[in-house]
């Protein structure tokens, strides 16, 4: 995919515990900022695509699409996509679809999730409907089931708490720069190791948190006809120029190792072929870091360090700012927060900013290729953007 | 929980499940339950290998410090959750070392 789909304008909101902001407030917020960036007016958005996954379970509120365009006074098409934690990433690559179909030419993409007014069971048990039946009836959570993957890890390779904890602490140290960010502060290996159990061998400071907030993109095509291949721009724009997404089994049990998401393999080397790059062209990521295995993982599945690796690869500080491969400058799901929906949309901003020169004191030099890679349950689905500027 | 007709279903289906043998190659031990499995916690569980499948099943009967990796257990009949005064009582499998 050459240089088509540009990212106009990006919205994001405050993470966090944001109890006197609704959905609808929140995904007004995020998409304001949005159009507004992109320069262009309410009517030249010819579609809605909107991110949720668990606001029917909570609220009993369906039909978000047509809810959340017609609240900004959007009157063209719209759709709401859900895809558990992967349906923000889920919705910009259907958004990138209808453009290269083209079908519209300038869209918004919201992501939105108010996890925070019920009790943690609840959202738990929402949460779980991203599981399979089975696990449900054996009383597993995600922590429960990434503490699985986490304990295989450790048997096979000999990954550590320690390593576990630093994917915590580097993430922490990222979001500490970030204002946006519902933990903008560090932690210390004592605490991430001595704050408490919530499922072996994971304590709470292992889990992203409860989240609310939205993150919204305008994409635009930047095609002359159907037939044109791109436009330049001066080298101003980043563009999504790899989209890729990759299914699995929802029930962990079943896949054929314990030891790797084998859709993130899948998902990462369509979207590297289509962008026409090599994983060591990537600069900086931002990666699905709901569990701090889940970063480890990550790292060996999308290639950046060899299988078992993982855990050593986060401890020497590579992914830590100034390290050579700068991973979730954001704070990543862990610290800035993991409102489900909104994150795969917040991924695809922290990498636009850092392609456009503008992350502030996240700034990674040099930045000019960037990754997204977003994990639906266990990773029964997964999608990875590359991003260029 | 599951509806009435969804757990009449599902019981019909029980005997299939019933003294398989397989071992545990991976566990955790849950504190932070989800809704219906509070008077639970903490319990066990485990993905369980079997002869021709890998299951995610509680392990019962057993205390964490007494387990260990390729431990055998088998299947056995237990309640899943907790019903209320009204609710039909739902039952499932899961796993007890041997």
């Amino acid at each position: 995919m050459n240089k088509i789909i540009k990212v106009a304008g990006t919205g994001l909101t405050k993470f966090g515990e944001l109890w006197n902001q609704s959905l609808y407030d929140l995904a007004k917020e995020a998409s304001l900022e949005a159009i507004r960036e992109s320069g262009l007016t309410i009517n030249q958005i010819e579609a809605t695509f909107v991110a949720n996954m668990i606001h029917g379970k909570l609220s009993g509120q369906d039909h978000l699409g047509a809810l959340v365009a017609s609240s900004l006074g959007l009157k063209g098409a719209s759709f709401r996509i859900e895809g558990a934690c992967a349906s923000g990433g889920l919705a910009v690559h259907l958004a990138i679809q209808s453009l290269l179909a083209g079908t519209y030419k300038n869209v918004l993409v919201v992501g939105v999730e108010k996890m925070t007014d019920v009790p943690t069971a609840d959202i738990a048990t929402a949460l779980m409907g991203a599981g399979s039946e089975i696990e449900r009836k054996a009383g597993l959570t995600f922590p429960a089931l990434y503490a699985l993957m986490a304990k295989a890890h450790m048997q096979k390779y000999g990954t550590t708490r320690k390593h576990m904890a630093n994917v915590s602490i580097k993430n922490h140290y990222h979001a500490s720069l970030n204002e946006k960010a519902q933990f903008p502060y560090e932690v210390t290996m004592e605490k991430v190791l001595e704050s408490p159990i919530i499922s072996t061998p994971f304590t709470l400071f292992d889990a992203s948190p409860i989240s609310d907030g939205a993150a919204a993109v305008v994409l635009s095509s930047q095609m002359r006809s159907f037939a044109s291949s791109s436009v330049e721009d001066g080298g101003k724009g980043v563009y999504i120029t790899g989209s890729a997404v990759a299914t699995d089994t929802v029930d962990l049990a079943s896949r054929k190792s314990l030891l790797e998401i084998a859709a993130t393999k899948d998902a990462s080397q369509k979207a590297l072929k289509q962008a026409g790059v090599e994983i060591k062209d990537i600069k900086v990521a931002e990666v699905h870091d709901c569990f701090t295995i889940a970063e480890i993982l990550a790292m060996e599945d999308l290639g950046f360090c060899s299988k078992g690796r993982g855990g050593e690869f986060v401890e020497k500080g590579t992914t830590k700012l100034g390290g050579r491969m700068p991973v979730n400058t954001s704070g990543g799901l862990k610290a800035c927060g993991h409102p489900v929906a909104a994150t795969g949309i917040k991924q695809i901003i922290e990498v636009t900013h850092q392609l456009q020169k503008r992350a502030g004191k996240r700034q990674v030099m040099g930045a000019n290729i960037g990754l997204t890679h977003n994990v639906g349950g266990t990773g029964g689905t997964v999608v990875v953007h590359i991003l260029q500027s | 929980m599951n509806s009435p007709v969804t757990i009449w279903r599902d019981h019909k289906n029980l005997h299939n499940y019933l003294n398989k043998i397989g071992r545990v190659i991976v566990w955790t031990k849950i504190l932070v339950p989800p809704t219906g499995f509070e008077h639970e916690a903490p319990y066990l569980v485990g993905i369980i290998q079997f002869s021709r499948e890998r299951r995610p099943l509680q392990i019962v009967d057993c205390d964490e410090k007494d387990l260990k990796l390729n431990q055998k257990v088998i299947t056995v009949i237990r309640k899943i959750g907790k019903a209320k005064s009204e609710d039909v009582i739902e039952y499932g499998v899961k796993v007890k070392p041997i």
